[in-house]
């Protein structure tokens, strides 16, 4: 059994521009694992490479450099790709096929026989909470919260053993979101490993377990959620905070935040919190809360994101 | 088995979807029933022996030459006009599977990518094979129910017909891979119609041409290139019973059709999607 669903070394993606032969490195020298069973986040701002990233994986977009492997093999041979399921961003479903059709086009496509797609069909319809009259209606007619479920469902349909979605909460609202949600968690605990490319930093941190950063091509960061977010600083409330010490603390702080008489302050180090505390004492005010401050996925990601130029910038002098 | 035949049947759906084929369908029904007009032809008359071919009364030795002649006119213009408005018609048959966002999730299916291609050129040929079949052996049961005269020489023209459509589509498929654009897929297949029956006439060509080296560029052109009316005076020579002095038209056709086929399977699978 491969330890890894997804595993690329050193994958390198440059495209060159036809006439001008400009380069652009798009995916640039990658190696990532990502363990069986595991929900794993891909993030990165616009243009940083996510998609590219994806697509070379999936063979879509044949690497310059490097290699990309799907449970032990080289996703190039379409075999490697039969675990796969697969929701794209931008997708463009042919809208002349009903839900149904899709499923049974893309299923057929996945290998699966004709009187197995005739009983997965109505149940991955349902399941992505399409009714009854949505199976057998047009794509063209859809929502596009209704495209993406099917589209879910399509990804669905073969049970892969691997799950790549790429923004698959777009356009959808949040009771489709939640939906969605509860499916990738059931299907986390049946063992399949779900690979997430969204922008949607909140997303990401509810359901992965580890992320990625890519920052112009190249892998930024990369571990757990809870490791990449733990410990950042301390996190103190306070009441009743006189004027005078207020402003001292507050220039002590990272940040903080005052709201109906009490006083939020984030401290970077344990003895500045401890200070804190002291001089709150000092000062007769009673102290609301006291508790480890945990980073947010978007602190980490933005601190990522911003320091990835500053990096360059200094190894370059 | 089971992958090809369902990207067949996308093909046919695609295709009902765009009314191409219902398009063609509703053609060639019009055609069959100017046929039956023109001839005259209904369910009792038909079976009647009394012949009325365009209007014209005949003994039977001049309908075994009447109608073959007849039906050569209606395989010419299924293969001129028909072969031109199949490419027109399935170019965006083609190019539709290169867009993005349907193309991606079509490559990550565990087919490849030359399967995936040539499932899509054999549901289109299939889609146009259907209704040149249906036209050919409509008019081919009309006439002999009408006449008695029932040469098989005419069915098979159909056969020719198709072939030159998958040698057409060959090239439209090697533009769509290159270019995405079925405006230019068409442009293409229907620059190859006109210029190769100028082509056809080469010796009167090399009598024009001052240089050798022109003379040599037509020599390689027509070659190289489908021989589209060379192929079609074939067909009516089949029709007609009368002998065919050479084949290489159609097998070196065939082989521009191959190669061309060949180099877009081959760019499909290189290309970056």
């Amino acid at each position: 059994m491969p330890e890894y669903a997804i595993e690329t070394e050193g994958l390198t993606k440059v495209f060159r521009g036809r006439f001008s032969g400009r380069e652009l490195r798009a995916v640039d020298e990658i190696s990532l694992r990502v363990p069986v069973g595991s929900t794993y986040g891909l993030l990165g701002p616009n243009g940083a490479g996510k998609t590219t990233f994806v697509k070379t994986v999936l063979s879509c977009t044949h690497a310059t450099a490097g290699r990309a492997m799907a449970f032990g093999r080289d996703t190039r041979n379409p075999e490697a790709r039969r675990p796969i399921g697969y929701l794209p961003e931008n997708h463009r479903f042919p809208t002349y096929m009903t839900g149904w059709d899709m499923l049974d086009f893309y299923g057929a496509l996945s290998g699966m026989d004709t009187a197995v797609r005739r009983k997965k069909i109505p149940e991955m319809l349902n399941l992505v909470g399409l009714d009854e009259r949505a199976h057998h209606l047009r794509l063209g007619k859809y929502s596009k919260g209704m495209l993406q479920r099917v589209g879910l469902a399509q990804a669905l349909i073969h049970s892969p053993k691997l799950l790549v979605l790429d923004e698959p909460s777009d356009g959808v609202d949040p009771v489709g979101r939640k939906q969605i949600r509860d499916v990738l968690h059931s299907l986390e605990q049946q063992g399949v490993t779900i690979f997430l490319n969204s922008h949607l930093l909140a997303e990401v941190e509810l359901f992965c377990r580890e992320v990625a950063i890519i920052q112009k091509g190249k892998l930024a960061l990369s571990g757990t959620v809870q490791e990449l977010t733990s410990g950042s600083g301390y996190r103190i409330e306070g009441l009743h905070v006189p004027e005078r010490l207020e402003t001292e603390l507050r220039a002590r702080a990272r940040s903080f935040a005052a709201n109906n008489g009490s006083l939020a302050l984030l401290f970077a180090t344990r003895e500045e919190a401890n200070q804190a505390v002291d001089l709150l004492r000092a000062g007769g005010c009673e102290i609301e809360s006291l508790a480890r401050s945990r980073s947010t996925l978007e602190e980490v990601f933005m601190k990522t994101v911003e320091g990835a130029p500053q990096a360059a910038a200094q190894a370059a002098q | 088995m089971k992958t090809t035949i369902a990207i067949i049947r996308d093909t046919f759906r695609e295709a009902f979807a765009r009314r191409i084929f219902w398009g063609f369908f509703a053609c060639c029904t019009l055609l069959l029933l100017f046929l039956m007009f023109i001839m005259r032809i209904d369910v009792v008359q038909g079976a009647v022996a009394t012949v009325t071919v365009f209007g014209r009364n005949g003994p039977s030795t001049d309908l075994q030459q009447m109608v073959p002649q007849a039906q050569s006119v209606i395989a010419m213009i299924l293969y001129f006009a028909g072969t031109a408005l199949a490419c027109f018609a399935s170019a965006g048959l083609v190019s539709a599977v290169f867009e993005q966002g349907r193309i991606e999730l079509l490559l990550s299916k565990p087919v490849s990518r030359i399967h995936l291609l040539l499932g899509r050129y054999a549901g289109n040929v299939l889609v146009v094979a259907a209704n040149i079949v249906y036209l050919v052996f409509g008019s081919w049961i009309i006439f002999g129910i009408k006449t008695g005269v029932w040469g098989a020489q005419f069915p098979l023209s159909s056969l020719c017909t198709i072939f030159i459509f998958s040698v057409f589509l060959a090239i439209i498929v090697l533009i769509g891979v290159l270019w995405d654009s079925a405006a230019i897929a068409i442009m293409a297949s229907f620059a190859v119609m006109i210029v190769t029956p100028i082509l056809a006439q080469k010796s009167s060509l090399e009598r024009l041409l001052s240089s050798e080296w022109s003379r040599d560029v037509v020599r390689v052109l027509y070659y190289t290139l489908p021989k589209f009316s060379d192929v079609s005076i074939i067909v009516r020579h089949m029709i007609l019973h009368q002998p065919v002095e050479s084949w290489m038209p159609v097998w070196s056709t065939a082989i521009f059709g191959v190669v061309v086929l060949g180099l877009g399977l081959w760019r499909f699978d290189r290309r970056s999607f």
